[in-house]
């Protein structure tokens, strides 16, 4: 064992992490409820810690450790940075709430931590196992995590239907990862590229381990077929849990898509282009249509969601550098869009009462102009309207889908999202045309305020600005 | 046919029979003793594949560990196993179905020109002091240490979450609290009394 | 002698029972969260064949990775199922019913 610090001085930020995580669970064993503000600071400052050594270790060329089992290279660090920002909002947006709703112990910012780990494990592995490890520790710390909500009945559901339906998916994907590793040999991903390019075209031990590897990662990131726990599980679970869930763990999703299919498979572009074709054309399409019937918003942010996936896969399938760099940019911006939304939720919501239905955002504007305003310019960044970050993102993916000729299939996303469109605009006339359900004044604290105004003013930001964001993103792809 | 033949389709049909099992028993704990029976006969392959060391691990951890826990689980809830019967009759034909569909697809994946005994040849068996474990353990710590220390932190997130669910504290229960008993000390139990005799009247 | 297909044939048998396993018995959660083991039981002979006839150990180290998360996956199974229980008083998917899907 090659025991000089060269090895694993890459892993540092997973390894800082790692010792924080075991700080805070020790720490929080002697705090009580009036104490555990400290166990709230110790895990930002952990986080900030792993942002800070992510980006003193950014490298310039692909660097492995461990092995081969762990690669830093400007993706991963990419990833990893916005990852590690999305937590921390998420931590900062959902403390009012769990306090007011008993959830406010250790073991909510541990499981959170330990769903970190996961993210950061995922968005550099090189090897089948790693994907594997970092993928389960990042869905155990989930389902956990939905479930914690104790004595609610919804968030109960909502973690056994999560549990059930992720524990096949895993099931599924390590299936295929078996028979890929019987056609190649290698669990290694640039070993099995170099496999995989010897093996005859249309291997069907190869074909049939590439389409139950992608229903086990089409799970993860919700894309039709396999979207059916996404409107559930966001519904039933704790608002707090539902802004992390759809957040985060989205870019660590593509990163798992793209470190086994670019990584490991770019080779068999043609064979998993198509399946991923129907994936995408299902996901805008169906995600669009069925958000229009929603009543309750966090069901329709799910279904739109999906749809968002929609687009991210039409980067992914292009299969040039470009589509990659545009899928990212994508994932990127929809991490920043859902935190915004999910946050109005949690900044509208009091003890007791949950602002999850449309309604409750009737007249909007008469309690409060500015959260209106800021909603408003969230919701038109969803709906893709320039010149707000969306409109860029949805850009750069259809050009991608354009450039390598699937012109119908990018005129079907247009299409598709100008239908989307009309659920995002009816929240802007329920806040500005309609009159308000309850004259109560919006009580929550002064960080959530603040931080949740800079997401919204990030949106107009990186929009009117794109081509910085857009421009690291294709130097990380490279 | 060898031997190792018979001895293969043995374990393997059991195995099957008793994976049948799981999925069509009535009684839950009677399953979960279908699907103990099952990780036996696994093992029992897993050591015709000369997996030792993994053969008997699945046998301590899976088998000692992970199915005690089901049914320790499964007997804690109080199940209406007449409910849980409802609707077998109309899915059972379209659970056949889909099974038969799926497995005729992989079965001609399977028996393809890949892995037949003439493209994909049996290995000679290892000598005799070759010792699997020791290969397991040569890897584990070099090669794929990484993973290594993701599943210890993998089982410390199953211990945190399990106790953040479940425990409870009971409001007026009785329990023993051993960190205190051992700091108890006699000044604070014991007081000696002088009690003057008196006589009996 | 036993090939590498027999081998495969059983696993694809075990994931089979296991996915109609999965249909069969939608109501019973007990059930369901067997049949998932089933399959990581299928996937796990799958992946020591390929190991024993491919003649490299990574196979196995993996079934050893797959053996823990598994165990892990249970324990968080069963706990998330005890907290629906005391909820419910049910096990019974049909009562799984207030969030419309």
């Amino acid at each position: 064992m090659d025991l000089t610090l060269t090895s694993f001085a890459p892993a540092m930020p997973e390894m800082f992490l790692l010792g924080m995580l075991s700080l805070v669970l020790v720490v929080d064993l002697f705090l009580t409820e009036r104490t555990r503000h400290i166990t709230y600071i110790l895990s930002l400052l952990s986080l900030a810690g792993t942002f800070w050594l992510v980006l003193d270790g950014y490298p310039r060329l692909p660097e492995l450790a461990f092995h081969g089992s762990y690669i830093n290279d400007p993706m991963a660090a990419l990833l990893k940075l916005f990852m590690l920002l999305a937590v921390m909002v998420v931590l900062v947006y959902s403390k009012e709430y769990i306090k007011q709703r008993d959830m406010y112990k250790g073991e909510f910012y541990l499981l959170v931590l330990f769903a970190t780990l996961g993210m950061l494990v995922l968005a550099s592995a090189h090897t089948l196992l790693t994907v594997y490890m970092g993928l389960e520790l990042l869905s155990l710390s989930m389902y956990a995590m939905v479930a914690l909500r104790r004595d609610n009945v919804d968030a109960s559901e909502a973690a056994m239907k999560y549990f059930v339906l992720g524990a096949m998916a895993s099931a599924m994907l390590l299936y295929g990862m078996s028979l890929v590793y019987g056609a190649t040999g290698t669990l290694d991903f640039a070993l099995m590229g170099e496999a995989a390019a010897k093996l005859p075209t249309n291997d069907v031990t190869m074909l049939f381990g590439i389409i139950f590897m992608l229903v086990g990662v089409a799970f993860k990131l919700g894309a039709v077929p396999f979207h059916m726990w996404v409107p559930d599980v966001y519904h039933g679970a704790p608002t707090a849990v539902t802004l992390f869930i759809s957040s985060a763990p989205k870019l660590a999703a593509f990163a798992m898509l793209m470190r086994i299919f670019v990584d490991g498979l770019g080779e068999l572009h043609q064979q998993w282009q198509g399946i991923l074709i129907v994936m995408a054309l299902l996901s805008f399409g169906l995600g669009n249509l069925v958000a229009i019937a929603q009543t309750n918003l966090k069901r329709m942010l799910a279904y739109s969601g999906i749809s968002h996936i929609g687009f991210l896969l039409l980067g992914v399938l292009s299969g040039t550098s470009e589509g990659y760099a545009a899928s990212l940019y994508y994932a990127i911006t929809y991490v920043v869009m859902s935190l915004g939304g999910f946050g109005m939720i949690l900044l509208l919501s009091r003890a007791g009462f949950e602002a999850d239905k449309l309604d409750d955002l009737k007249g909007l504007n008469d309690r409060s102009p500015w959260f209106a305003l800021m909603m408003m310019m969230l919701m038109f960044s969803m709906a893709g309207v320039p010149p707000f970050l969306g409109f860029w993102a949805k850009l750069a993916v259809i050009q991608a889908a354009v450039g390598v000729g699937l012109v119908w299939l990018a005129i079907a996303a247009v299409v598709f999202s100008v239908v989307g469109a009309f659920y995002y605009l009816r929240i802007i006339k329920l806040m500005y045309f309609d009159k308000p359900e309850s004259d109560a004044p919006i009580e929550s604290s002064a960080d959530l305020r603040i931080l949740l105004s800079a997401n919204s003013l990030a949106v107009v930001g990186l929009g009117l600005f794109p081509s910085s964001l857009l421009a690291i993103c294709s130097a990380s792809i490279g | 046919m060898s031997f190792e033949q018979i001895l293969f389709y043995v374990f393997s049909s059991f195995l099957v029979l008793s994976a049948g099992a799981v999925v069509t028993l009535r009684n839950p704990v009677h399953s979960a003793l279908a699907l103990v029976l099952a990780f036996f006969n696994s093992a029992a392959l897993w050591m015709m594949l000369e997996a030792e060391f993994l053969a008997i691990t699945l046998v301590l951890v899976y088998v000692g560990a992970v199915m005690v826990l089901f049914l320790f689980v499964v007997m804690m809830l109080d199940i209406n196993i007449a409910r849980m019967r409802e609707g077998f009759a109309q899915l059972l034909p379209i659970g056949i179905v889909v099974a038969v569909l799926m497995f005729g697809v992989m079965y001609q994946v399977y028996n393809g020109d890949r892995f037949a005994p003439g493209d994909m040849p049996v290995p000679t068996p290892h000598a005799a002091d070759y010792e699997n474990t020791r290969e397991l353990g040569l890897q584990l710590y070099t090669t794929y240490v990484f993973p290594f220390e993701l599943a210890a932190v993998v089982l410390l997130l199953a211990i945190v979450a399990a106790i953040a669910l479940t425990l409870r504290r009971r409001e007026g229960t009785k329990y023993q609290a051993p960190e205190k008993q051992v700091v108890t000390r006699r000044e604070d139990r014991v007081r000696l009394v002088k009690v003057p005799s008196e006589a009996r009247k | 002698m036993v090939a590498l297909s027999d081998y495969l044939t059983v696993g694809a048998i075990l994931f089979c029972i296991s996915m109609a396993g999965v249909f069969i018995n939608r109501k019973n959660l007990i059930i369901l969260l067997m049949c998932i083991e089933l399959m990581l039981l299928a996937v796990n002979i799958n992946f020591i064949a390929f190991s024993h006839f491919l003649g490299d150990s990574a196979g196995q180290v993996f079934v050893f990775f797959i053996l823990t998360v598994a165990a892990a996956e249970a324990a968080i199974g069963l706990a998330i199922l005890v907290v629906l229980f005391r909820n419910k008083r049910s096990i019974n998917v049909d009562d799984l019913d207030t969030l419309k899907g």
